[in-house]
């Protein structure tokens, strides 16, 4: 049997389940008195172990065997873990996951013969404990009562199963299950505990109270299984009952595991539909021709459905992310010394499952961040009189268009003295400004490379993180928002795409080309009045409605050049990011389109303006702008 | 006619090559449960011909749920799926009316022959 094909399956499994073993083990430490948690970390080291033997992953199977030994200790005992112990339990957690990775890759990982022996020590140290207390030793159930009454006259039957049998004593108890269908049983040999143990070598005995000839009985024992010899004394005759059976009517499983290469593909197919969809609506509306403006319309809705569903087939609750992060937080904050209340909020959220992908490691950064230079030490919270115990939350939040994912501390907030500081050393903001609005301390903090010396440790260099944040976030189509006050805390927001690859943008045409503008971020279209243009910190810029609106030209941004000379009425796209705004001067707007995202990488040297690429609807190349990098 | 099969086990896993194995012997899987509960509804509603039992799943245990079928269908044919070392709940399990066990790792062929005994 092959078994490469199951490795993949595998590892999705027991990542689900050593997630669920986190959970499990942080409610524990949580309400070390509880019993539910122990009764579900049993269950699936116990699954784990059983799923890596069948893979024969010897290793992962050992160990999981181990840990199993202790957690069956654990909830036999119904005592409350000490922290050594969930310690222990959390290693080992660890330790399984590096097997079973290294496992499935085929490389030889590291035996965990140190933390198998530390697991025996404790569970035997546990069981000792149990049985010398006043807890009933658990006795293994009796074989099937014979009927009621002293021992019957009957045949003594003898039987020996094959050398080779697993598990012989189940083994005996299916030959005594057989023999008792035919009559009753009684004066099982060995002792029927016994036959429980590892000294059991297969041979036993029992007395048969049946009719049956003995040639009879011995076939059917032999049916049993493992049976190498049956040898009976005397003979009579007994009815074998069987019984009827009914065809059941099919109802298989409702969901099934998708390899997300095969969403992918047919997210990729629905999205060139849509481009197709497009050119044929514009065909249509050519031609004029009933017939063809049927088809086109019931294609269009066809398409538009097909891309419903693939995308809701695509979609992902949070939990799959945000699950392993108490986990994180805890461990980071024990090794920081700090006291952490996390909270997680908004888990059923959905999002596609490539937008999933690609947040885990922006939105670790931030909680490192926050428990790393956000929290205050208990000691000094306590000065500062707030409670000893820093919070800590992490929540999605579906909002019009988008999903807001947002990590906040009640910490000491981000210093902007220090910021401003350094912003004036390096010349990046006027030398008499006196205090950065958040917007702008965003804006500083996330520039590659920037960073107060304070804020550097092991953990995390606030300033290298948040780049990569930021830079990931731009990748999938979303933006960051920063909140920070002093002694009050801070609070990052990024705010997604739902979905990946199909979005609704803006066309805009500046000289021969058109580029899209995801409708995300577009808050209105206005014409930009010339007479109206004013200088505002030495860029150009318009007064709406009170506020300052900056002007981005995109023709002097892109270095267009026009054939047919500058458009006298030109349209400006107000972008919105959180509460910064820019308007953008283009040529004219074309209209809206439904956009599918290709991959694109920015040959070097590209302005950091474009987020991807896409081919619109008559089957023409155009960029798609960023507005995070316009704003 | 082919045999009709519950699989029961909790992990997609285990279920997924327990039914490449009986489906490739050309035995057809009629449905699939995660949790005792599921089974016992499962069989109830589907009244398969075999039923492979997990003992250690969720919301009630693969030995609970052989004690139910049993109850409901007293001829009901379950094959125990066990580890290594969980011979005394095999044990049980078999007193409860289970009819035959095979023990994980699985060999195809030792879950073939337990099939072929169970349902004689």
């Amino acid at each position: 049997m092959e078994l490469s094909q199951y490795a993949e399956l595998f590892l999705a499994e027991s990542r689900e389940h050593l997630q669920a073993c986190n959970q499990l083990l942080l409610e524990w430490e949580r309400s070390p008195a509880a019993g539910e948690p122990v009764a579900g970390l049993f269950r699936a080291v116990h699954t784990i172990k059983g799923m890596a033997a069948t893979m024969g992953y010897a290793g992962v199977a050992q160990l999981a065997h181990r840990a199993e030994n202790l957690l069956d200790a654990l909830r036999r005992g119904g005592r409350a873990p000490d922290q050594a112990v969930l310690d222990l339990l959390f290693r080992t957690l660890d330790r399984l996951e590096q097997t079973i990775t290294a496992a499935v890759r085929g490389q030889h990982a590291k035996p965990a013969d140190d933390l198998a022996l530390e697991l025996d020590r404790v569970a035997t140290g546990l069981t000792e404990r149990r049985i010398s207390g006043p807890v009933p030793p658990i006795a293994p159930a009796a074989p099937p009562p014979p009927s009621a009454g002293p021992t019957q006259p009957g045949r003594v039957v003898r039987v020996v199963l094959r050398p080779d049998a697993q598990l012989k004593g189940a083994r005996a108890a299916v030959v005594l299950g057989r023999a008792a269908v035919l009559g009753a049983v009684s004066d099982v040999q060995p002792a029927p505990h016994t036959l429980e143990t590892d000294e059991f070598d297969g041979r036993f005995s029992f007395t048969l109270d049946s009719a049956g000839a003995a040639d009879d009985i011995a076939a059917d024992l032999r049916t049993a299984g493992d049976v190498a010899a049956v040898e009976i004394s005397a003979a009579r005759a007994a009815p074998d009952p069987t019984g009827e059976r009914r065809q059941g009517e099919l109802g298989r499983g409702r969901h099934v595991r998708v390899d997300i290469r095969h969403l992918d593909a047919l997210m990729n197919l629905a999205g060139e539909l849509v481009i197709g969809r497009g050119r044929l609506a514009g065909v249509a509306a050519r031609r004029q021709d009933p017939e063809l403006e049927e088809v086109q319309s019931a294609i269009g809705r066809l398409t538009g459905e097909l891309q419903g569903v693939v995308v809701q087939a695509r979609l992902t609750p949070v939990w799959q992310l945000f699950d392993r992060f108490p986990r994180l937080v805890r461990d980071l904050s024990r090794e920081l010394d700090k006291e952490v209340v996390f909270r997680v909020e908004g888990k059923d959220i959905e999002l596609d499952r490539a937008i999933l992908d690609e947040i885990g490691d922006a939105l670790v950064h931030l909680l490192r961040n926050a428990v790393d230079h956000g929290i205050e030490p208990p000691e000094e919270r306590r000065r500062r009189g707030k409670p000893r115990e820093g919070n800590l939350l992490l929540a999605a939040v579906r909002e019009r268009n988008s999903v807001a994912i947002q990590v906040s501390d009640d910490g000491r907030g981000i210093d902007r003295q220090a910021v401003l500081a350094l912003a004036k050393r390096e010349g990046l903001v006027d030398r008499n400004a006196e205090a950065l609005p958040d917007d702008l301390v965003l804006r500083l903090v996330s520039r590659p490379g920037f960073t107060t010396a304070e804020a550097v440790s092991e953990v995390s260099g606030r300033g290298v993180g948040i780049d990569a944040v930021l830079t990931r976030l731009r990748g999938v189509g979303g933006s960051l928002e920063l909140r920070s006050s002093p002694q009050a805390g801070t609070a990052f927001t990024m705010r997604l795409p739902v979905t990946l690859v199909v979005l609704r943008a803006l066309l805009a045409q500046v000289g021969d080309e058109r580029y899209a503008l995801p409708l995300t971020h577009v808050a209105e279209t206005l014409e930009l009045d010339a007479a109206a243009v004013t200088t505002v910190g030495g860029g150009d810029a318009v007064i709406l409605r009170d506020r300052v609106l900056p002007l981005v030209h995109l023709d002097r941004l892109l270095g267009v050049t026009r054939s047919n000379g500058m458009p006298s009425r030109r349209p400006v796209i107000v972008l919105e990011v959180g509460d910064r705004r820019t308007g953008v001067v283009v040529d004219g707007v074309v209209g809206q389109q439904e956009i599918v995202v290709k991959g694109f990488t920015a040959p070097q040297g590209t302005l950091r303006v474009f987020s991807g690429a896409t081919v619109l609807g008559d089957g023409m190349p155009a960029l798609i702008l960023d507005a995070g990098g316009l704003v | 006619m082919s045999h009709s099969v519950l699989v029961c086990d909790d992990a997609i896993f285990m279920r997924t090559m327990i039914s490449d194995i009986l489906t490739q012997a050309g035995f057809e899987i009629v449905g699939e449960a995660e949790t005792g509960v599921q089974a016992v509804e499962k069989y109830r509603a589907l009244h398969p011909d075999l039923v492979t039992m997990d003992i250690v799943m969720p919301d009630m245990g693969g030995i609970d749920a052989v004690r139910e079928i049993v109850k409901l269908d007293a001829s009901a044919k379950i094959l125990m799926c066990s580890a290594m070392g969980q011979q005394a709940l095999v044990v049980e399990a078999i007193q409860a009316g289970a009819k035959d066990f095979v023990v994980k790792p699985f060999q195809p062929s030792r879950v073939l022959e337990a099939v072929q005994r169970v349902l004689g």
